[in-house]
């Protein structure tokens, strides 16, 4: 018996991993089921569903970009102290002198871009595929709700390097919600924690990027998965006959056309 | 059954009544893509990451505005409708507005038929492109004519554009008083020209496609995402010194 067949022997092995690599259809269904990631998977989905061209796995990059934010954020705010200008000083500390800082820096600013863009692509080919039909009509909704919650993130997270380019972009911004009719000048209060841009407003920001806004986007995105499966997975066409008015189609169908 | 999806994009949504779906097993099938788009995408980051450095400018300064201020580029469409109308619709009312329609999407086109085939109907290809020429021709043309329109005697202080030529020239013709005028131009006609353009654009789709109501969103949809890149990219690329309309390479990336 060979080293790893005697380790795949132990209890501790077998502790964690309750089947044999998945190469029967007994051990396909046991992996998804008996492992908290994959158990996010149905155990079988419709061909169509897995093919890159239909969802181009935007939807999953977007995840990504979220987790790859996480993990570089973590590193980011070892180091960022969110004072003015010392926010500023960290960012010159990191570039220059933290082992990995600058690639830590790139890669989150970086992945934020890519984020934004992948959450959008995402949308519109959700759209594109009439994937937010009934049933699925409020997945789509919150799906809204994210796009917005992504965008706040990576606004918010502008700010933080207290530099000329960040605060002007800043600046821009926040004079357009200024101008809000009616409630123009409370929201520009709340956000900005005063009348400018200053140290007030670099430790609301600061919060709401490192917390608030990270934390609705972990909920939003629990909420969408499981409705993803609760409607039923991935979006297949419906049968129909194109003659027919209404064979076939679900109860959700207010029978338009 | 690969061919499945092709056959029915160039029918029509036509899938026979009970069709049943090709299924197969999560592990392998759709596991191994997912880890190789992961290891693909972690890989892209990492190398970009190598050679592409974050900016970091000077020290945030208050007295020294950089000529543009430019907000992320996700903005710069909203931040390009800023400059032909009031910032309260720029700013505030559009975005606010843009994400109600989107929400309201799933709730007005609510047919079943079409869902998961790409633009769901042999016109939807047609109808997207079309959509996005006179989205794109529309809107580049009103960017243009506002930044260069200059009539004498109505333009008298050097001012340019659609605004301008409404809040002096109506003034002038009517003897109103110019606060209103200026109204007319920041606010009215721009909120006439988002209204318009988008519903011109649905009835001609239904008139010219005989479109139903998922072709019609499929149109507006389009519109929207026509909006987005192509104020974006202007906003981006297209302005320079002081907002001014000009060629990419004469904008000076911020220093
Ligand atoms: C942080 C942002 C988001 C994440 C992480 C995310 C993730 C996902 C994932 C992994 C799927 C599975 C299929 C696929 O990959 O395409 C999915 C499906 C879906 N997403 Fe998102 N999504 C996000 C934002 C959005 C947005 C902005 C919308 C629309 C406005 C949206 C609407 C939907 C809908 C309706 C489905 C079901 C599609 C189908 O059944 O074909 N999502 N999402």
């Amino acid at each position: 018996m060979g080293l790893w067949a005697k380790f795949k022997n132990t209890t501790l092995y077998k502790s964690i991993y309750r089947n044999d690599y998945p190469d029967t259809p007994r051990n396909q269904v046991l992996v998804i089921l008996n492992s908290v990631v994959l158990h996010l998977h149905p155990v079988k989905l419709p061909r169509r569903a897995v093919r890159v061209s239909y969802t181009w796995g935007l939807g999953g990059l977007s995840l990504l970009m979220f987790l790859i934010l996480t993990l570089t954020g973590v590193w980011l705010m070892f180091y960022y102290v969110p004072a003015v200008p010392h926010g500023y000083q960290s960012m010159k500390f990191l570039d220059t002198n933290v082992i990995f800082g600058p690639f830590a820096r790139n890669m989150h600013r970086w992945a934020a871009h890519g984020m934004v863009i992948a959450v959008w692509l995402h949308m519109t080919r959700v759209f594109y595929t009439g994937s937010y039909k009934p049933p699925r009509e409020f997945n789509w909704v919150i799906g809204v709700v994210l796009f917005l919650v992504t965008v706040l993130l990576s606004f918010t997270g502008y700010l933080l390097p207290w530099d000329q380019l960040a605060y002007w972009a800043i600046m821009v911004g926040s004079n357009m919600a200024k101008v809000s009719p009616v409630v123009g000048t409370y929201v520009q209060q709340a956000l900005l924690g005063g009348f400018d841009i200053g140290p007030a407003t670099l430790i609301r920001w600061y919060t709401l990027h490192v917390i608030l806004l990270p934390l609705a986007c972990i909920a939003l995105m629990a909420m969408h998965f499981w409705r993803i499966r609760k409607d039923g997975g991935i979006s297949t066409p419906i049968p129909y006959d194109e003659d027919g008015e209404t064979d076939q189609l679900n109860d959700n169908n207010e029978g338009k056309s | 059954m690969a061919d499945v999806t092709e056959k029915f994009q160039q029918a029509g949504p036509k899938v026979q009544p009970g069709a049943k779906e090709e299924m197969v097993y999560t592990w392998p099938y759709l596991v191994s893509i997912e880890a190789i788009m992961a290891v693909t995408m972690i890989l892209a980051l990492t190398i970009m990451s190598t050679f592409v450095n974050a900016p970091l400018l000077d020290l945030a300064n208050a007295d020294i505005t950089p000529n543009p201020a430019k907000a992320p580029w996700y903005f710069l469409g909203l931040q390009e409708l800023l400059l032909h109308m009031h910032p309260a619709l720029a700013g505030v009312i559009v975005p606010t507005a843009a994400l109600v329609l989107l929400g309201m999407i799933p709730y007005i086109d609510r047919d079943r038929r079409g869902t998961g085939i790409w633009f769901s109907t042999k016109k939807g290809v047609p109808i997207a492109v079309f959509a996005a020429i006179y989205t794109a021709v529309i809107e580049i043309t009103l960017v243009v004519v506002d930044e260069f329109l200059i009539i004498p005697g109505i333009h008298p202080d050097g001012s340019k554009g659609i605004g301008p030529l409404l809040k002096f020239g109506l003034a002038k013709a009517f003897g109103i008083k110019e606060v209103w005028t200026a109204w007319i131009g920041e606010i009215l006609i721009p909120i006439i020209f988002m209204i318009a353009i988008p519903w011109i654009l649905a009835s001609w789709v239904k008139r010219r496609y005989k479109a139903n109501t998922r072709e019609v969103m499929i149109s507006l949809y389009t519109f929207y995402l026509t909006s987005f890149v192509v104020l974006s990219l202007i906003g981006t690329a297209f302005r320079g010194e002081s907002m001014h309309l000009m060629w990419p390479w004469q904008v000076k990336p911020p220093h």
